[in-house]
């Protein structure tokens, strides 16, 4: 399967079996787009027919497929079945929070349940868990998430505690990380973030208005001056290492390539803007006839992108159009995805064991509890068969390898079941790895 | 060649050291909600980088 796309003024190929990216010109789109179909495989009548058009592009060609790098056939790949090793964790460490935010998927931090946070001796006991079913796994990883999880630091620093030793006595290497609003962040609790954590993410959603008219306080207040002030002193002392500002758009920034730039204006170098995901019938929900605007804005941040990129003044990073094809990942883990229900799980405050954070608070979805120490099979098998190789939408579609098969979740949440990936998701997920390519290959063509 | 330009080959492999497990979950680093591996790397090949830069 060969997919040709154009952006940025410029054409390109993927060629979706071999991973291999070109740079290619009209006319070799054109020809490629003649002989190319759902199959994969050039009819040697048409493409004979086509080289009398075309011949030189029909040479080209040709010399590349012989060299397995265009129209490669899909490789016979069986995905390892998951052996019952947990590595991730993503530790709900507070079911609570000092902001309101309009379009919270956790509801305001509580998950459709009580205000809860997560006492150290569980929070402590959920690490064990995860050091005692991490098998052979050096890499165990851990996000202290919410709600607001700097509301919940007396949990935080007992784990953090005893994740180290845990590391001494198992053998581990404990990557924690942190999901926080930056409104609790003091200069106390930076200074433990910055020494401890492998990353930090810090949520503001871009321009001042923006941010202030969804993410008030719980008392009804703007919350962007303190947020912002909060996470530039926290990047001043961050330096080069790995943190990123992570903002959210909806309906009412559609324009959301502003907010990425504004970001970036303030001062922030890595960031990410993720799409809302809301049930259409919400105010602040993006719906399919939103995608030609939502696309022309990636875009146009691809291109600003572009230019920025070429003085260290202004570089930045942006989640979505990183895409690293020198160090790319495996057949495994491209078929493997996110891992939840599977290596990665979510633990709530009273010690619930859930696929990812996403699932929290969905009782269909409850897979067990740390205390037992045990994970309900059918779900875990269930998740297991959760990969490409299963999803017939998905093996067709050129952006597989990069995507892995969407958010298990927000399948449920739209399609009823996990394997029937969200429409619009994907859509936003094809145009996103056009830029991405694009970007990649006029950064990196001599 | 004219009409083409090779930038990167053969970037999906099946080969050797697959499923060790050692790389980021996607969904731990900056998304929390779109899940992505593109943009994910290769821990082995990092760090065979990391050694070699070293020697």
């Amino acid at each position: 399967m060969v997919h040709t796309f154009s952006c940025l003024g410029q054409n390109f190929l993927l060629d979706v079996e071999s991973g291999t990216l070109c740079r290619i010109d009209a006319n070799m789109r054109k020809f490629i787009d003649s002989v190319n179909s759902p199959s994969g495989v050039i009819g040697s009548g048409e493409f004979s027919r086509l080289r009398k058009l075309y011949p030189e592009e029909a040479d080209e060609v040709s010399e590349l497929v012989n060299k397995g790098l265009l129209f490669t056939k899909a490789s016979d790949f069986v995905p390892p079945k998951p052996d019952g090793t947990i590595k991730s964790m993503c530790l709900n460490i507070c079911h609570n929070c000092n902001l309101a935010c309009a379009y919270c998927f956790a509801d305001e931090g509580k998950y459709s349940g009580q205000k809860a946070s997560m006492t150290a001796e569980t929070a402590c006991r959920a690490l064990d868990f995860l050091a005692e079913k991490s098998g052979t796994r050096r890499n165990l990883e851990v996000d202290f998430f919410g709600g607001e999880p700097l509301m919940n630091m007396s949990a935080v620093y007992a784990a953090v505690e005893h994740g180290r030793k845990l590391e001494k006595s198992h053998g581990k290497n404990f990557r924690f990380t942190i999901t926080t609003n930056a409104l609790g962040l003091n200069d106390e609790i930076s200074d433990f973030l910055d020494k401890e954590m492998y990353n930090v993410v810090l949520s503001i959603d871009g321009r001042k208005n923006v941010h202030n008219q969804v993410r008030k306080t719980q008392g009804g207040k703007d919350s962007f001056d303190v947020v912002l002030q909060n996470a530039l002193a926290f990047r001043r002392k961050r330096g080069d290492r790995q943190y990123y500002v992570r903002g959210t758009f909806t309906a009412l920034n559609k324009d959301f390539a502003a907010d990425a730039l504004a970001l970036a204006d303030y001062g922030f170098d890595k960031l990410s803007l993720e799409p809302v995901v809301l049930p259409d019938s919400h105010p602040l929900a993006l719906k399919d006839s939103d995608l030609p605007e939502l696309f022309e804005q990636y875009e146009s941040l691809a291109a600003e992108y572009l230019k920025r990129r070429k003085t260290p003044e202004t570089w930045f990073s942006f989640f979505h159009f990183i895409v690293d094809l020198k160090h790319s990942p495996c057949l495994s883990k491209r078929y493997s995805s996110c891992g939840a229900g599977t290596e990665y799980v979510a633990v709530t405050p009273s010690g619930e064991i859930y696929p990812c954070h996403q699932f929290v608070g969905n009782a269909a979805y409850k897979m067990g509890n740390i205390e037992s120490g045990e994970i309900d099979s059918a779900l875990y098998e269930k998740f297991c068969a959760n990969n490409l190789a299963y999803k017939p939408v998905c093996r067709d579609c050129w952006a597989k390898y990069h995507c892995s098969g969407g958010c298990a979740a927000n399948a449920v949440n739209f399609n009823g079941n996990i394997s029937s990936p969200y429409k619009t998701a994907c859509a936003l997920m094809q145009k996103r790895l056009e830029c991405a390519l694009a970007v990649y290959c006029l950064e990196n063509e001599e | 060649m004219k009409h083409i330009k090779v930038i990167a080959e053969k970037t999906v492999e099946c080969g050797n050291g697959t499923g060790c497990g050692e790389c980021q979950a996607s969904c731990q680093s900056a998304c929390k909600t779109s899940c992505t591996v593109g943009n994910q790397s290769c821990e082995r090949k990092i760090d065979r980088i990391r050694k070699e830069d070293n020697k």
